[in-house]
């Protein structure tokens, strides 16, 4: 049988990525996920590496840019790129239910 | 038809006023047509493309680049024109802005003839993982074309037009550049600003140029790079990356590490690249084998790194601002957990949901950081090569392209495709596929230049040393070689 991650780490990891699963769904993640944190654990084996981190390959001094007001786009536009919108505003759905409220 | 002639021709041509913009868009148009069924494309930009091209009707010829169509893939930001990524959670999504590279495309009066398929943000090797369904191989309609860029490759493979942006975080331009027999560039980190290119992995993704011959694809290099101040990552640094095309090789030091010629790579691959190394010590270049540590660890690294930023990056993609958004929400939460669940598809969703495990708590410390410390092994190991050599050389894949219905049921399966084309992108430095023959079922097979960082030119002059001896005719429907 293959080696298979619980129900439930399957569902924390969901939870930390904001993605809902089916029941389906759960039992094929246990054993994909599982067979990608195998390969990671690969990372372990390597030996006799400095502790020098490499974030990104920048090989020139970052220039930052001046701390400007430059063009801005048209709020306009943004909010109907928006699913939901109303004027200038996006409209979002309840964020705290009544009783959940302080 | 022009669109089988040079560049140069064709701008004489344009030049003359013996055809206008028109004819070459209209003729894009017509290919893409004829070769519908490869699913190259997921929009396409006809009207807007026609109107550019009468408006430069009465514009002065005034660059090489004028009035030719280009392919852009569906990751680069589009004003106006839809830009979906390949997915569910996009497949609304009208830009308000250009990507840089676009604005730049623009300057130099070329025509987006329309946006390329691709894996899903840019997430696969076989562009299978698309939304739009998959691209077609060019060379056999049954196999991949690659992925991520697979849309871009198919199209120049095709001849529907001579000019293709690509996106490139582990291989997405070199592997299907190799799959489909063309030249593609993963140019140095930095060369080219990513703003406007939807994040994937952004310490490793790059924008890169995707065309039928070497001397093309510098002269597209020309026209993207540079500084720009909306991309912090972004280089001052331009020049003209044609100026080593034609140069002889002689004393040219190569560097092939073994473990690019192992036993991961077919057989067939292996004695192509032989033949190829043979036909370089002929003419004088200098090519010997090296080791190069941490080679091996590369797909490890590429999972943790590339997953992480992905997991970070497509945090975005919330139903709230723009795309998809579930329609019946009870809350604010359900809004974020049902679009995610929806608009995003199974290899997306993987990604994410690993990423965001590696990143979390203590996980941070025992895997991403480790990586990072490993990365930067890696990239001292490369860099150390270029201490003695000019160049880095071996094959780009490990087989040429398979089944399009081969199964896809190993989610390990489409990191390892990319086994020898991940070590760039972790290096930052600049890496080209050169087609260098085909396989006993004619599909092609290809050669990856690496050089040092910001050392384009010097790859482009062994790809066109190398394009010119071997007179490979790399038009799968046989026309004649496009020079």
């Amino acid at each position: 049988m293959k080696e298979k991650l619980s129900k439930e780490e399957v569902l924390h990891v969901a939870d930390l990525a904001r993605i809902s699963l089916t029941e389906e769904e759960i039992s094929k993640y246990q054993i994909e996920l599982k067979e990608l944190l195998n390969d990671v654990e690969k990372i372990n084996e390597v030996k006799g590496y400095d502790d020098d981190i490499l974030i990104a390959c920048w090989e020139n001094n970052t220039e930052l840019r001046k701390d400007e007001a430059g063009e801005m786009l048209d709020p306009k536009e943004v909010v109907n790129n928006a699913p939901r919108h109303s004027g200038n505003y996006i409209e979002v759905p309840v964020v705290i239910s009544e009783g959940e409220g302080a | 038809m022009y669109l089988n002639k040079s560049v140069k021709e064709i701008n004489e041509l344009l030049k003359k006023k013996k055809i206008k913009p028109i004819d070459l868009v209209e003729e894009a148009f017509q290919n893409i047509e004829n070769n519908k069924e490869l699913n190259a494309y997921i929009t396409l930009n006809k009207e807007d493309a026609i109107k550019r091209a009468k408006e430069l009707e009465d514009k002065e010829v005034d660059n090489i680049l004028f009035g030719i169509p280009i392919a852009v893939k569906d990751n680069i930001i589009t004003k106006g024109l839809r830009t979906t990524c390949a997915s569910h959670i996009l497949d609304n999504f009208i830009p308000i802005y250009n990507a840089t590279v676009v604005e730049k495309l623009i300057e130099k009066n070329m025509i987006i003839i329309g946006k390329t398929n691709m894996d899903e943000f840019a997430m696969g090797s076989s562009s299978r993982t698309s939304y739009f369904g998959a691209p077609h191989n060019p060379w056999n309609k049954n196999k991949i074309s690659g992925g991520s860029s697979g849309g871009s490759a198919t199209t120049i493979a095709a001849r529907d037009v001579l000019f293709a942006l690509g996106s490139d975080t582990g291989g997405s331009i070199r592997q299907p550049a190799s799959y489909t027999g063309i030249v593609g560039m993963k140019p140095t980190y930095g060369r080219i600003s990513r703003f406007g290119l939807v994040a994937f992995a952004s310490s490793l993704d790059q924008i890169g140029p995707m065309t039928t011959n070497v001397y093309n694809n510098a002269l597209l290099l020309n026209a993207i790079v540079g500084k720009d101040e909306k991309d912090l990552t972004s280089v001052k640094k331009e020049e003209d990356f044609t100026r080593l095309i034609g140069k002889d090789i002689t004393g040219l030091k190569i560097a092939v590490p073994n473990y690019f010629m192992s036993d991961i790579v077919n057989d067939e691959i292996i004695s192509k690249v032989k033949d190829t190394i043979k036909v370089l010590e002929e003419n004088g270049a200098i090519v010997d084998y090296v080791d190069v540590k941490y080679l091996e660890n590369a797909v490890t690294l590429y999972q943790i790194i590339a997953m992480s930023e992905a997991s970070s990056n497509l945090a975005r993609f919330d139903g709230i601002r723009y795309g998809y958004s579930y329609e019946n929400p009870e809350n604010i939460e359900d809004v974020y957990l049902k679009t995610r669940a929806l608009g995003f598809g199974e290899e997306v969703k993987r990604r994410i949901m690993v990423g965001s495990y590696l990143l979390s708590g203590e996980n941070a410390k025992i895997y991403y950081n480790k990586a990072l410390s490993i990365r930067e092994d890696m990239r001292k190991a490369l860099k150390e090569v270029f201490n003695n050599y000019d160049l880095i050389i071996g094959p780009t894949t490990t087989t040429t392209a398979y089944n399009l219905d081969d199964p896809m049921d190993d989610p390990r399966k489409t990191f390892m495709d990319d086994v020898l084309v991940i070590p760039v992108n972790m290096a930052g430095l600049p890496g080209l596929n050169l087609p260098i023959g085909f396989d006993k079922n004619n599909m092609p097979i290809g050669m990856q230049i690496i050089g040092n960082s910001f050392e384009e030119a010097k790859i482009y002059q062994l790809a066109s040393y190398l394009e010119k001896k071997l007179n490979l005719n790399l038009d799968p429907n046989g026309g004649e070689n496009n020079e």
